[in-house]
């Protein structure tokens, strides 16, 4: 191999992706859009509930309740309705999702040492949001009645009685779970996968395209230094874009690293190597731009985004799914990431997807360097 | 210059400027009714951007200009039905194959439905493709699809034909066929303006004009052009004569 | 305007588009996938949550507290030990997601009628499923406590309390494929219009066709017909392609009028195809398109409501959002989908369509100039 080649196809490779400046600029926009939104706009967290009231009682006790509720940091009491059909038409419209629907007799029940429904209307459609919220709900409830049964202790002169078990939750690598901590450091993967792969998808198509390929071929390069000097720019343009992400989280967003950034560099340089090798191969194998494109969309965007354990368990996915999972490389790479910025683990944890993700780099590019050859480059 | 009924083409002080380069620096010419004009030049010299900008490909930066009787600013549309084009590159679809091309212009010249069938016949005649007029365009050899071309120019009748170099890639056989026809064209009444940078194929036009790098040099039959740029040398042509004045202009 | 003309461009567009097998693959192939793959991932439903135990205190009333976890569906004792680093480093490696340790006195606390604590570690990674966790870990830890308690008193202690009847509307089961696949109809629908548009004129701005419509007479209004209607009826076939697979596929009821489904699809077309006709004015090669393209849809999608929901933003991107011809799409789809609500209701988003979709076409076809300069 000679350094000499692969330079010269690495300024060849350069002088295209500087000419398209438009692609360029869209090569760090898109990244940085990412960061910028995911950690100012998009959250999965649930706050501020918007919850409407009917209280049908008006009596001390269900204004009691409805106190309680509006001091919860996780509902907000947006107004009184006076029927249920009204809490029907704001759910409908969206203005609320939540409805509390207090019947006449509430305080009569209570005060009687007696059960007393009360109806929780709540839009599901968003099972993320259902689900979070209900958890906030049956909560709430619990400690509600907590008080009550000590109240009723308390006036038939019982001792109080403590919970038999006191569960103290702590959380553990999101201490304050935020969506941010995890979907910053998850995104960096998308990125590399948008700048690595889908960019150099076209760039061996181009010179099938463009008929350079012939020329190429006649040239005493070898495959080896043709698909390095392909390589190199986009492995720096992807290398900036994760210094930008991680620069970004860490000044912006307040996500800090627990582990070494040394760590971080390699296993992010292995990444994206892996993303570039499955690019070039992309390339090689399709032969057309538009057919890469669309590739790389569906076999590197999709997947790290969705098969990688990012934002979607897959714990939940059916097991066809799970056993593809377990081949995208975006997986590895946001085991590590996770490691290195929720967890604070080292390199003995983590050696096993390092492992993978050589193993897989080797076998990709290894793919590559045999269509080529049997092209006779 | 007076506008008469005669000129087919009439073209007045036409400049187009990209940015800060000037291709066409104010030209003045005209083509009379049934002649075959020649536009020469070589590469570079503002030929194809004239005859773009006489199509209504590009807009003219000043000048004006008259085909076929109509402005080619004010009256773009009356200019596009008069006229048929053919340009350098092929410029038909490759995808579809020749009987779908030739169906898709009938259709965007709004050709009369009853006349389909007969100007169908007659272009895939003309251009000798009736036995591959099933197969992918991109498949035929580049003389035919040229054919498939030009007769998709002429489908709709047009009183002036554009060809811009229509005869760059194709073999000597080819080329003089296609002459042969071109003046067919001319003997039915159908102007013809052409550009080359072939100098013995622009002897067979009646009238020439020749630019260079935006400016007209020479105008006039082939014979009048030969006699004023090399008088006294017998049996000079006009590649001759290009190239002197190729020599003349150059600073 | 001729409508001879108009139909030998959707023809040949046709012609062109359908030809190519890879083509006609792509076209089927990927709103089916699509759904597929959406229809099986995007899920939140919390099952299998699992748990390592570290029980110090080895009684009744400890083995009572595991078998309340290991019972409930939705829990799994994956682990059990005595060393309590064992089990926080099985944390640490991702092998379970939550720690339950008991500490040795915990019966003899509780048989004295005081409160014993027991402490649960939660792998916080990724919040909202924690935040899910810790909700469940909580029902179980209260109704355990309500066994206790009852079983010290001997009875059932009768006082006032709060009995809280939920419903779940519009998702009784808070199934994930309800809400996330009729937001992938809309996905698909918005990915194939943009692209499909662009690159169609693009193509023959590549091969030199363009020029040779230039000189025709073909006016600008025919070209744009020509080359969006193709778009219009693919995207149409394909949203009735993707409603079918979820209603019969995925079982997803469509609780709502068909008619306001479709009248909503062809308004968000006019917004989509708008900007593919936008892409086409300011790219000139398919690559710069095809990044384009790209720019476009990333922030329609994150900010539609599709995954992340638009209260959680901040209010000036929530301002963005009425920007977003796909958020309103979505908020109709689902309405239709889920809740079976009609136009009474869902006027204003019909009307930001409309307004949107009006001003994005009219911008696009403005720029849409028929001349190459």
């Amino acid at each position: 191999m000679s350094p000499r080649n692969v330079g010269a196809v690495m300024r060849k490779e350069f002088n295209h992706i500087v000419r398209d400046p438009r692609s360029l600029i869209l090569a760090f926009i898109i990244p940085l859009s990412l960061i910028l939104l995911f950690g100012y706009a998009l959250s999965l967290d649930v706050e501020n509930v918007r919850t409407v009231i009917v209280d049908h009682d008006r009596t001390r006790e269900s204004r009691d309740l409805v106190r309680h509720l509006a001091s919860s940091p996780y509902f907000r009491v947006q107004g009184h309705l006076e029927s249920t059909a009204e809490v029907s038409v704001v759910l409908d419209s969206g203005t609320a999702a939540v409805g509390v629907i207090i019947p006449p007799g509430y305080g009569r029940d209570i005060t009687a040492d007696r059960s007393s429904p009360i109806q929780v209307l709540v839009d599901a459609s968003d099972p993320n949001f259902s689900n979070i919220t209900l958890g906030y709900l049956t909560a709430f409830i619990n400690t509600y009645n907590q008080r009550l049964l000590l109240k009723f202790l308390d006036k038939n002169g019982m001792p109080a009685i403590e919970p038999p078990v006191d569960g103290r939750i702590r959380v553990w690598f999101n201490e304050d779970l935020q969506s941010r901590k995890f979907i910053i450091p998850g995104i960096i993967a998308v990125i590399i996968m948008i700048a690595g792969a889908m960019l150099t998808s076209l760039v061996i198509a181009r010179e099938y395209e463009a008929g350079t390929m012939e020329t190429i071929r006649s040239l005493p390069l070898t495959a080896v230094e043709f698909l390095l000097g392909k390589a190199v720019p986009y492995f720096f343009i992807a290398m900036t874009n994760v210094l930008i992400a991680v620069l970004l989280g860490q000044v912006l967003f307040d996500v800090v690293m627990k582990a070494e950034f040394s760590l971080m560099m390699a296993a992010s340089s292995l990444y994206i190597c892996v993303a570039l090798a499955l690019g070039l191969l992309i390339s090689t194998v399709t032969r057309s731009q538009l057919l890469a494109n669309q590739g790389a969309i569906l076999l590197t965007y999709l997947p790290s985004l969705l098969l990688s354990d990012f934002v979607f368990p897959v714990t939940n996915l059916p097991r066809v799914l799970q056993l593809i999972s377990s081949i995208v490389p975006a997986t590895y790479y946001i085991e590590i990431l996770n490691g290195i910025y929720l967890k604070d683990v080292g390199f003995a944890l983590l050696w096993k997807d390092f492992a993978v993700m050589v193993l897989m780099l080797a076998v990709l590019s290894g793919l590559s360097l045999f269509i080529l050859r049997r092209e006779g480059l | 210059m007076t506008p008469s009924s005669d000129d087919a083409i009439l073209v007045q002080d036409l400049v187009k400027r990209f940015g800060e380069f000037e291709a066409v620096k104010g030209i003045t010419f005209s083509v009379r009714r049934g002649e075959i004009f020649g536009l020469l030049g070589s590469n570079g010299s503002g030929k194809s951007t004239t005859i773009r900008m006489l199509c209504g490909i590009i807009a003219p930066t000043s000048g004006r200009a008259r085909v076929a009787g109509y402005d080619i600013e004010s009256q773009s549309e009356e200019v596009k039905h008069s006229i048929g084009y053919m340009s350098q590159k092929f410029s038909l679809y490759e995808d579809l194959t020749p009987f779908e091309n030739i169906r898709f212009f009938l259709g965007l010249y709004n050709v009369d439905r009853s006349r389909w069938k007969e100007r169908m016949e007659w272009v895939l005649e003309t251009a000798r493709i009736t036995e591959v007029k099933d197969r992918l365009t991109r498949d035929l050899p580049q003389g035919w699809r040229q054919r498939l071309a030009l007769g998709c120019a002429l489908l709709h009748r047009p009183e002036i034909l554009f060809l811009d170099e229509p005869t760059s890639g194709v073999d000597p056989v080819t080329r003089r066929h296609f002459w042969g026809f071109i003046r067919e064209l001319s003997e039915q009444g159908i102007t013809v303006f052409v550009t080359t940078h072939y100098m013995d194929e622009a002897e067979n036009c009646d009238r020439i004009v020749m630019i260079d790098l935006g400016t007209i040099v020479a105008q006039g039959s082939p014979a009048q052009i030969i006699r004023e740029v090399c008088p006294g040398s017998e049996g000079a042509d006009l590649n001759e004569a290009f190239i002197t004045l190729m020599a003349r202009s150059a600073p | 305007m001729s409508w001879v003309r108009i139909r030998e461009l959707v023809r040949k567009e046709f012609i062109i588009l359908f030809r190519d097998e890879r083509n006609r693959r792509v076209l089927v192939m990927a709103p089916i996938i699509m759904i597929l793959v959406f229809g099986y991932v995007v899920n939140y439903d919390v099952k299998d949550i699992r748990v390592a135990v570290v029980d110090q205190s080895r009684t009744r009333e400890s083995r009572d507290l595991i078998d309340a976890f290991d019972g409930n569906r939705t829990f799994r004792v994956v682990e059990q030990s005595a060393d309590q680093d064992d089990m926080e480093r099985s944390l640490l490696e991702g092998r379970v997601d939550m720690v339950l340790r008991i500490p040795p006195d915990m019966a003899s606390r509780i048989r004295k009628g005081k409160a014993a604590p027991v402490q649960i570690l939660v792998d916080g990674s990724v919040s909202n499923m924690a935040s899910m966790r810790i909700a469940h870990t909580a029902t179980v830890l209260n109704d355990y406590n309500q066994t206790m308690i009852r079983r010290r008193a001997g009875r059932t202690m009768e006082y006032g309390h709060v009995d809280a009847r939920v419903r779940t509307w519009y998702n009784p089961t808070m199934d994930s494929k309800n809400f996330f696949v009729p937001a992938i109809v809309a996905f698909v629908i918005m990915l194939i219009s943009l692209l499909l548009t662009s690159i169609a004129v693009i193509r023959e701005r590549e091969q030199g066709t363009l020029e040779q419509l230039i000189v025709s007479p073909l006016r600008p209004v025919e070209m744009i017909l020509g080359k969006t209607i193709p778009y219009i009826v693919i995207s149409l076939v394909q949203m009735t392609l993707v409603t079918i697979l979820a209603k019969y596929w995925f079982s997803i009821p469509i609780a709502g009028s068909l008619f306001l489904m479709f009248t909503a699809t062809c308004l968000f077309l006019l917004s989509t195809l708008g900007v593919g006709l936008f892409i086409s004015t300011v790219s000139s090669t398919q690559q710069q398109a095809m990044m384009t393209t790209f720019f476009f849809i990333l922030p329609f999608f994150m900010l539609s409501g599709f995954i992340f929901p638009i209260d959680n933003m901040p209010v000036v991107v929530q301002w963005l959002t009425y920007l977003n011809p796909l958020r309103f799409f979505l908020m109709i789809l689902r309405g239709i989908f889920l809740k079976g609500i009609g136009f009474n209701i869902l006027w204003p988003q019909y009307l930001a369509l409309v307004v949107l979709g009006t001003a994005l076409f009219a911008g696009a076809v403005a720029r849409f100039r028929k001349r190459l300069d």
